[in-house]
């Protein structure tokens, strides 16, 4: 009888510990996940309830509320652009590529926007994130054509910028077109888009951008 | 004669120690999966359909065709759901077809590859344009020439995924196959 009181009050003991450890294991990973999603401070896409563009998830990007990383990009003719040089202006910085069905479908509405809105100091930066083969001249010459082609058909009359792909670290990964950041005329991303939204959406971050 | 004690002192107490060892097994059992499933991140939902792959190939790993004879061989491949993929004849030239290749160094010759024919498919937000593209599963009926012997080939597909509102870079995976030429 006592032995067996021993043996009971061991187990108990033992279970206890297992429990405890348990716990323990599932505390330590839980900090662990908590700090790797901190440190990648990755977007995410949130289900949009709000209607919209209707089941398309909404986009949360890290650079919303915070300055629009800087950059210089040529242009089709090799001219040097730069984010820096729009500051006073709304802008949206709408990447994009010519193998991007979805944004095929949304450029007709960036243009009429544009038009729309360019006499109250809104512009659009269009930044290809097509490959570019930029050691094999002949190649390249064919990409930017491409590209060029590409712009002319779709009546992108504003600055098309080449290599976006190389601003996939300050811009989020950029891991799917399109991707829009809307810009306010003090250089800070009022709204982020990814994917295809309605041009209502469009509209209205072009407004918050503006400051309406 | 203490050594005999204390052999005869743990016989008397084997019934208990084979029960505790019991229990202290069937707890670890218990508490083990349990520990592994509480996994925050392998309980949370990908964040992002981008960090997935969105095509695999699913077989044939290997292969046995006459040497130097064109021979039907069947790549199978799956679309995860949600995605897409265009086509080897998307509707407009600037979409990216999908297209199978085979090293010209590996022993074995794509002598032709016929693709199966595209689904129309429409993005929610514009009803009008349809595109001509892959879902689920899918295969590719290719003819292969082998030299003889054994040959290891990483075949490769080129590919661009989308879902239904954004599109994903161009990709090309490895197909890789033991093709046999006898």
């Amino acid at each position: 009888m006592k032995r067996n009181t021993v043996v009971l009050g061991i187990t108990l003991l033992l279970l206890a510990a297992f429990a405890w450890a348990g716990w323990a294991n599932w505390e330590y990973r839980k900090q662990a996940a908590e700090k790797r999603l901190a440190a990648v401070e990755k977007a995410e896409l949130v289900a949009d309830n709000n209607g919209g563009a209707g089941d398309v998830p909404h986009f949360v990007s890290p650079l919303t509320n915070h300055p629009a990383p800087d950059f210089t990009l040529g242009d089709l003719n090799g001219k040097k652009v730069s984010l820096a040089s729009y500051r006073g202006k709304a802008v949206l910085i709408n990447f994009w590529a010519t193998w991007c069905g979805p944004c095929k479908i949304e450029t007709p509405w960036l243009v009429e926007l544009r038009n729309q809105y360019a006499s109250k100091g809104f512009e659009i930066l269009g930044l290809s994130a097509d490959d570019l083969d930029l050691d094999d001249k002949a190649k390249l010459a064919e990409e930017k054509h491409e590209i060029q082609k590409f712009g002319q058909q779709m009546h992108m009359d504003y600055p098309i910028l080449i290599n976006a792909g190389s601003l996939d670290k300050a811009y989020d990964g950029l891991d799917a077109l399109p991707t829009s950041y809307y810009v306010d005329r003090s250089g800070k991303v009022v709204a982020a888009t990814l994917g295809l939204t309605s041009k209502d959406d469009i509209e209205n971050n072009i407004r918050k951008a503006l400051g309406e | 004669m203490r050594l005999a004690l204390e052999l005869r002192r743990l016989d008397v107490l084997r019934p208990g120690i084979c029960r505790l060892r019991f229990v202290l097994l069937l707890s670890a059992i218990a508490l083990l999966p349990a520990a592994r499933a509480q996994s925050p991140l392998a309980d949370s939902p990908s964040r992002s359909v981008a960090h997935g792959a969105p095509l695999e190939y699913l077989f044939p790993e290997q292969v046995t065709i006459p040497a130097g004879k064109p021979s039907p061989v069947a790549f199978h491949f799956r679309i995860a759901p949600g995605f897409h993929i265009n086509s080897h004849k998307p509707k407009e030239e600037s979409l990216i077809p999908t297209a199978l290749a085979i090293p010209a160094s590996s022993g074995v010759q794509l002598a032709s590859a016929t693709y199966p024919a595209g689904e129309d498919y429409t993005l929610p937000l514009d009803p009008t344009t349809r595109l001509s593209v892959y879902t689920g599963d899918f295969s590719i009926q290719a003819r292969l020439v082998a030299a003889r012997g054994n040959h290891l080939v990483q075949a490769s597909l080129h590919y661009q995924a989308c879902d239904k509102s954004a599109c994903y870079p161009p990709r090309t995976i490895t197909v890789p196959i033991d093709v046999i030429g006898n």
